[in-house]
């Protein structure tokens, strides 16, 4: 930070514009429910990223504000008092801090590009207005999860976003596989939700125990010692908060949503479940960082889980051949990474990743949409090829995004992981182990990636071929400012992430032996080496892909038949219990005495009739079970 | 000679709708067929002269006719949303109505009653007036949920409420009857007195445990509590829509009035002894309500089930008690009202005469030929999963919040995991809507007016009610305040009472109660 | 009231009461009903409440019985009433009968518990005293009354006219 601020000390300010960063999204989605109808595609091209723009201006404000104040410090703007209940009050306040402001920086500027590609790949859909409602609303909400200064309104985003990314899952109505898609992302979000405001409630009661009702992050720091002393409590509500996470970002055992997810429009993966939404389980748990180091426990926990999600997931990207089917695993094993710093207390390295994958993931993702838009809608690799030389400024930048995630030293990837990984060799050496072989895998499943969809000679129809052709500049534009940030996100003379993050997490660096800081690089130029190898050199690099599988390749292409598995254990039960207690208790009357009673009309006869049915004496009786089994209870009581 | 103290301001709205009730049914018999419409108008400016006059007289704290009625902010808060349901349900039914070809005078006037039934049961003090308002709403609602006289599925459900409702009226007078019988009162107050002195260590009796269990009983019946809830989606399905939409909301309100009155007033003192029972009673009713709506291939059938969860979660609010919980219970009734008032307005709106659409594929596909209706339906099915920032979150988060306050852990923890089921029903109206292509193209009415209004004001109640909790909530607390500090009676302050009303009273002779 | 009427008195009334239930001519039901309604009128003469007594005669066991004889006549009603589910019929006596054992059981340990007693008051019962407190202390019941019947009139016209 600057010197001729040092001495003066970390402080809250107050001001009032914060709010325009959650209100600018929100007047776009105004604008596209009524307005659009009237001004038509031209007027919701300009004002849906126009907003947005807005939106990461006023965040750069804020963010260069903060900056002229010393470490530590916060902007709040408190826009009025939200819910109060007793002691508690909540306020719908927002909050900027250097963590916050690096995420809203993320969400503008990233969730402006994305906006601007949508605009051409949108170009010839007739529910643009709707697909940008929906788009902006989702801004708004990621951006108040962000900014949100207590738990509470944190949740408020928390569930915004959530139901975005399900409108926008379905938003193909047609197939009826997408509006699967998207519930199966819903509901899988509800078992995490669960987790989340049951971690929230018990945070909640054992402050309030202290006598302190807060949902306030601030105010919970401030009374961080009180719970100190109740070890276990802390651990029960870290990890409940973080199966929370797990369904927001995509952990085992909740990650099972997010390869469906990638049923909806391309930007929308890029944006949801790629660059921001996906980040905000790691995003609240750096938030409540204080928490968390209080329990090594759930952060040894965290850690293993976040590193064998990195692992697991790679290996069901290996077989993968839909083109956003590979992401989305490579998506929810760089979570996994992510997941892995926060476990090993290494929250600046966590958000310094989060930041760079949303440049070269949203990137990747972006390409695989250009690629898509530019095939007429095919996603199968195996019928792709040779894009280089028919989309090359889609392919170029594509071939920086999978450097930059395979780990090459002096793109943005490399410096991020590394520093996850050399944070992990610090805990435990096996967390490294797994760290590092995933960082193989992840280079040798992108370049297999590349080389099937860009290299050698295309294997479309013929047909096809003739119709490739380069995207729009409104999304190519996005590519090539996206590909300049995955270069140098990772340099830190450019964003010196880490160092900034440093009054929030504290700093310590571990050191590290140098054979352990460049095994993963090393790692990365193998994996990129052995896909060269596999698919690189064919004439045909899609040739075997098709074969027989084995066990093992089988296996993966059926994502471990995970969701068979969650069927089996958990859905059809549920769904049996249900059945069953409702044939039990609540036998549905109507149905069976309207098919007795077809000629029956008028009161009379109705009341004759039911009196043979006999239901109404069913319901007496359960009534009078009922009765019976309180008066029971209170006998047992009293 | 003796005369009646009456206290025309603590009965006045129910006046009101008396006189406008009686007044449809005779304006009815002289006017012409196409003139029917005026009755809707009629009944909807009663409705809010009620309210009018219900929200002048906030500031009242009186005890009126003989400690039977409080004009208290309480009762006043319940007429408010009693007014509510009733207006919302006029509006819906202006031309579900006419389509449908029902008697309109009696059909409005019998609406307007059961609104009376349900003021008086959250006034009373009293519980031969409870009992009194109850029998006059539900009587209204038994006839009305048959009025439909050629559909055998609504006589069957007006005949089994009917049956069923007597039956638990019987356990009602039965534990009111043990309850003057170990008290000697059947007068709130004096029972509560007779309670605080005669049991002050909060053991009670058998008897008066029996009287409160035949109470809980009755009540439970009234708000479809699990195990007394199997009437309600027989009765929900068989009854006009908008008839179930009033149910539902109406009636589920002023039950809870009044059994919140009686047992946190009266049997306030032997709150560990009836907390157990109503404990099991909610985790119950969530869990039955919740996993059986889960099954439903009917909209109104399912809201049903999902109407009995929700009286689940309210009871979670009246387990919690004190101010919180009490305050949060009926801030959640107005969550509740707006919320399933809206979606009802929707089933109206999709529902044609022969042709009810109420199953889940007739919704399919109403997303795209109808969007704005389709976005309504969303926000208030999102709002009943309890997704933020609209009211039904809101109000979850106060009623769990009062159950962890109160130390009621597990019930906030069942309660939570219950809200997380319920998503799943809900959603599956957004997935049919906007996910699924329609086989038959149901033609919604929403551009009749008076319907839009009524959906479009319980959209704006579900966002802004729920965006701005503070306001409602701390009428609430104060509302229900009013109920912790008992009425002044009209006779220890009889200048001030005739002062305010204003009209020739003179104080009965002296039956001032023994505290 | 002594012991022994209110004994006898309560076994012939749950006695007919059983009676109009299982009953399976209309009009013996209606007769049982008769007599039922006849020995609450018992009760209340017992209880000192004798206005209400004869009232009890005279508008149920009198006016309302004899309506409801000639609308069973009038519908020419046979024994319709006849396919009852014997095990139905158990299980709803053995409910009863084990709700009222509890409630037995409840008072049972209640003991002698002196709930609280009231001495009858001069002229308790006369149509004076008892219009009086009709019409002063319990004005607001009496009025919910007239408009509880009011909706069941309205009512009752509302389902029977075609």
């Amino acid at each position: 930070m600057e010197h001729a601020h040092a001495a003066a000390t970390a402080a809250v300010h107050t001001v009032t514009y914060l709010r325009w960063i959650v209100f600018l999204p929100l007047i776009g989605v105004l604008f596209n429910l009524f307005v659009a109808p009237r001004t038509g595609r031209r007027g919701v091209n300009l004002v849906a990223p126009g907003v947005i723009l807005g939106a990461f201006l006023v965040a750069l404000t804020a963010f260069f504000d903060l900056k002229e104040l010393a470490p530590g410090s916060a902007l709040v703007d408190s826009v009025y008092p939200w819910i109060t209940a007793g002691e508690l009050h909540i306020d719908f306040a927002l909050r900027v801090d250097a963590l916050s402001a690096v995420m809203i920086l993320i969400v503008t500027g990233v969730g402006f590009l994305i906006h601007v590609y949508s605009t051409g790949y949108m170009a010839h859909d007739e529910d643009f207005a709707r697909f940008f409602t929906y788009l902006n609303l989702f801004t708004a909400s990621m951006l108040l999860l962000v900014l949100g200064e207590n738990l509470a309104l944190l949740f408020v985003g928390w569930e915004g976003v959530g139901l975005c990314s399900y409108l926008l899952i379905g938003f193909w109505y047609t197939d009826p596989e997408k509006a699967k898609a998207g519930n199966k992302a819903f509901i899988v979000n509800r078992i995490g939700d669960a987790g989340f405001l049951l971690g929230m409630f018990l945070l909640f009661w054992t402050l309030g125990e202290q006598g302190i009702w807060t949902l306030s992050f601030s105010e919970i720091q401030t009374n961080i010692d009180k719970l100190a002393v109740m070890p276990s409590v802390i651990t029960a509500i870290c990890l409940l908060l973080f199966v929370g996470a797990t369904g927001k970002s995509a952990q085992i055992p909740l990650f099972v949503w997010l390869p469906d997810a990638m049923a909806g429009p391309t930007p929308v993966s890029a944006l949801i479940h790629a660059a921001t939404m996906v980040t905000a389980g790691i995003y609240m748990m750096a938030r409540l960082h204080f928490l968390y180091t209080l329990s090594p426990d759930a952060l040894s926990i965290i850690a293993w889980v976040g590193a064998a999600t990195a692992f697991f997931a790679a290996t069901i990207g290996f077989a993968q051949t839909d083109i956003k089917k590979v992401l989305a695993y490579s998506t929810v094993s760089q979570l996994g990474y992510m997941v892995l710093g926060v476990g090993v207390g290494a929250y600046g390295a966590g958000v310094f990743h989060l930041m760079t994958h949303a440049f070269f993931k949203a990137l990747l993702f972006l390409g695989a949409g250009s690629v898509i838009h530019g095939m007429h809608e095919e996603q199968d690799i195996r019928k792709m090829g040779g894009l280089l030389k028919r989309m090359p400024i889609t392919g170029w930048t594509f071939l920086i995004g999978c450097v930059a995630i395979a780990g090459v030293p002096g793109l943005s990837g490399h410096y991020s992981k590394d520093l996850i990984l050399e944070e992990a060799y610090g805990k435990s050496i096996l967390l490294y182990v797994v760290g590092t072989v995933g960082a193989g895998m992840t280079a040798f499943y992108m370049f297999r990636l590349f080389f099937v969809t860009f290299w050698k000679e295309t294997r479309a129809s013929h047909e096809m071929t003739h119709h490739i052709h380069e995207s729009p500049w409104t999304m190519t534009l996005p590519l090539v400012i996206l590909a300049g940030l995955s270069i140098i996100g990772g340099w830190h003379f450019v964003f010196p992430v880490s160092q900034w993050l440093e009054p929030i997490f504290g700093g310590h660096h571990p050191h590290v032996p140098a054979i352990i800081q460049f095994m993963p690089t090393v790692m990365g130029f193998l994996g990129i080496a052995l896909a060269y190898m596999m698919y690189g050199r064919k004439a045909n690099p899609a040739e075997g892909m098709e074969e027989p599988l084995d066990a093992w390749h089988k296996g993966a292409l059926h994502k471990w038949y995970i969701d068979e598995m969650y069927d089996a254990v958990i859905v059809r039960p549920m769904t049996a219990l249900a059945d069953g207690l409702w044939k039990v208790i609540d036998v549905k009357v109507i149905d069976a005495t309207v098919n007795d009673t077809a000629q029956v009309t008028g009161i009379f006869g109705g009341a004759l009739r039911l009196w043979q049915t006999g239901n109404v004496q069913n319901y007496a009786m359960s009534f009078l079970i009922g009765a019976m089994a309180i008066f029971g209870l209170g006998y047992y009581l009293w | 000679m003796i005369l009646p103290e009456v206290n025309w301001a603590a009965v006045m709205p129910s006046v009101i709708l008396t006189v406008v009730g009686i007044t449809v049914l005779c304006w009815e018999l002289w006017m012409k067929e196409q003139d029917r419409k005026y009755l809707a108008w009629l009944s909807l400016a009663g409705v809010a002269g009620a309210a009018l006059f219900s929200y002048t007289l906030w500031g009242r704290n009186e005890s009126a006719f003989n400690g039977m009625l409080a004009l208290d902010a309480y009762a006043l808060f319940f007429n408010l949303i009693i007014c509510l349901a009733t207006g919302m349900t006029v509006l819906m039914s202006r031309h579900y109505v006419e389509n449908n070809e029902l008697p309109a005078g009696e059909y409005y006037a019998l609406l307007l009653f059961a609104a009376v039934g349900m003021m008086l049961m959250a006034a009373a003090t009293d519980l031969i007036v409870i009992f009194l308002g109850l029998e006059t709403m539900s009587m209204a609602v038994y006839v009305l949920t048959g009025i439909r006289r050629q559909n055998v599925k609504a006589n069957e459900a007006a005949l089994k409420y009917f049956l069923l409702g007597a039956f638990a009226s019987g356990f009602f007078l039965y534990g009111v009857a043990l309850v003057y019988g170990v008290t000697g009162s059947v007068k709130l107050g004096e029972v509560a007195t007779y309670i605080s002195t005669h049991f002050s260590d909060g053991a009670g009796s058998p008897m008066l445990l029996a009287g409160m269990v035949l109470l809980i009983v009755g009540f439970g019946f009234k708000v479809a509590a699990a195990p007394f809830h199997a009437w309600a989606p027989d009765v929900y399905e068989g009854a006009p829509t908008t008839i179930t939409a009033f149910m539902a909301v109406g009636v589920k309100a002023a039950a809870f009035a009044s059994f919140v009155r009686v047992f946190l007033l009266s049997f306030g003192a032997l709150h560990g002894q009836w907390e157990a029972i109503l404990w099991a009673l909610a985790v119950l009713t969530m869990i039955v309500g919740n996993l059986t709506a889960l099954v439903q291939d009917n909209i109104k059938r399912m809201l049903a089930y999902s109407s009995i969860a929700h009286a689940g979660y309210l009871l979670v609010a009246m387990v919690a008690g004190g101010e919180l919980g009490g305050a949060a219970l009926m801030y959640y009734l107005v969550a509740y009202g707006l919320m399933n008032l809206g979606a009802f307005a929707i089933v109206v709106a999709v529902g044609k005469k022969g042709e009810p659409n109420e199953e889940f594929n007739d919704y399919a596909g109403l997303g795209f030929r109808y969007p704005g209706l389709a976005m309504m339906m969303t926000i208030f099915m999102l709002s009943l999963t309890g997704i933020p920032p609209l009211v039904g979150f809101t109000g979850k988060f106060y009623v769990f919040s009062a159950a962890v306050k109160a130390g009621y852990i597990w019930l906030a923890v069942i309660g939570v995991l219950n809200s997380v089921v319920s998503a799943y029903y809900y959603i599956r109206v957004v997935v049919t809507m906007y996910m699924q292509e329609g086989e038959k193209q149901v033609e919604p009415l929403s551009t009749r007016p008076a319907l839009a209004t009524a959906i479009v004001a319980a959209t704006v109640g579900t966002i802004m009610v729920g965006v701005l909790p503070a306001k409602p909530m701390a009428l609430a607390r104060h509302s229900f305040a009013s109920l912790q500090k008992p009425a002044q009676t009209a006779s220890s302050t009889p200048k001030k009472d005739q002062a305010a009303t204003s009209t020739p009273t003179a104080t009965a002779p002296s039956k001032t109660p023994h505290h | 009231m002594d012991a022994i009427t209110f004994t006898v008195l309560s076994v012939l009334m749950v006695a007919s009461a059983i009676r109009v239930v299982l009953n399976r001519s209309p009009v013996y039901s209606a007769l049982s009903l008769v007599m039922l309604m006849s020995l609450l009128a018992v009760y209340f003469l017992y209880l000192d409440a004798h206005m209400v007594g004869v009232l009890q005669i005279i508008v149920y066991a009198g006016a309302v019985m004899v309506l409801f004889l000639f609308v069973i006549m009038l519908l020419n009603l046979q024994d319709s009433i006849q396919d009852y589910r014997q095990e139905k019929l158990w299980t709803m006596g053995i409910l009863c009968a084990t709700l009222f054992g509890e409630l037995w059981f409840f008072f049972g340990r209640a003991g002698g518990e002196s709930s609280a007693q009231h001495a009858v008051p001069e002229g308790f019962g006369t149509v004076i005293s008892l219009s009086q407190k009709l019409f002063t202390d319990y004005l607001l019941p009496f009025e919910i009354t007239s408009l509880l019947l009011l909706v069941a009139v309205v009512g009752a016209v509302v389902l029977a006219k075609r």
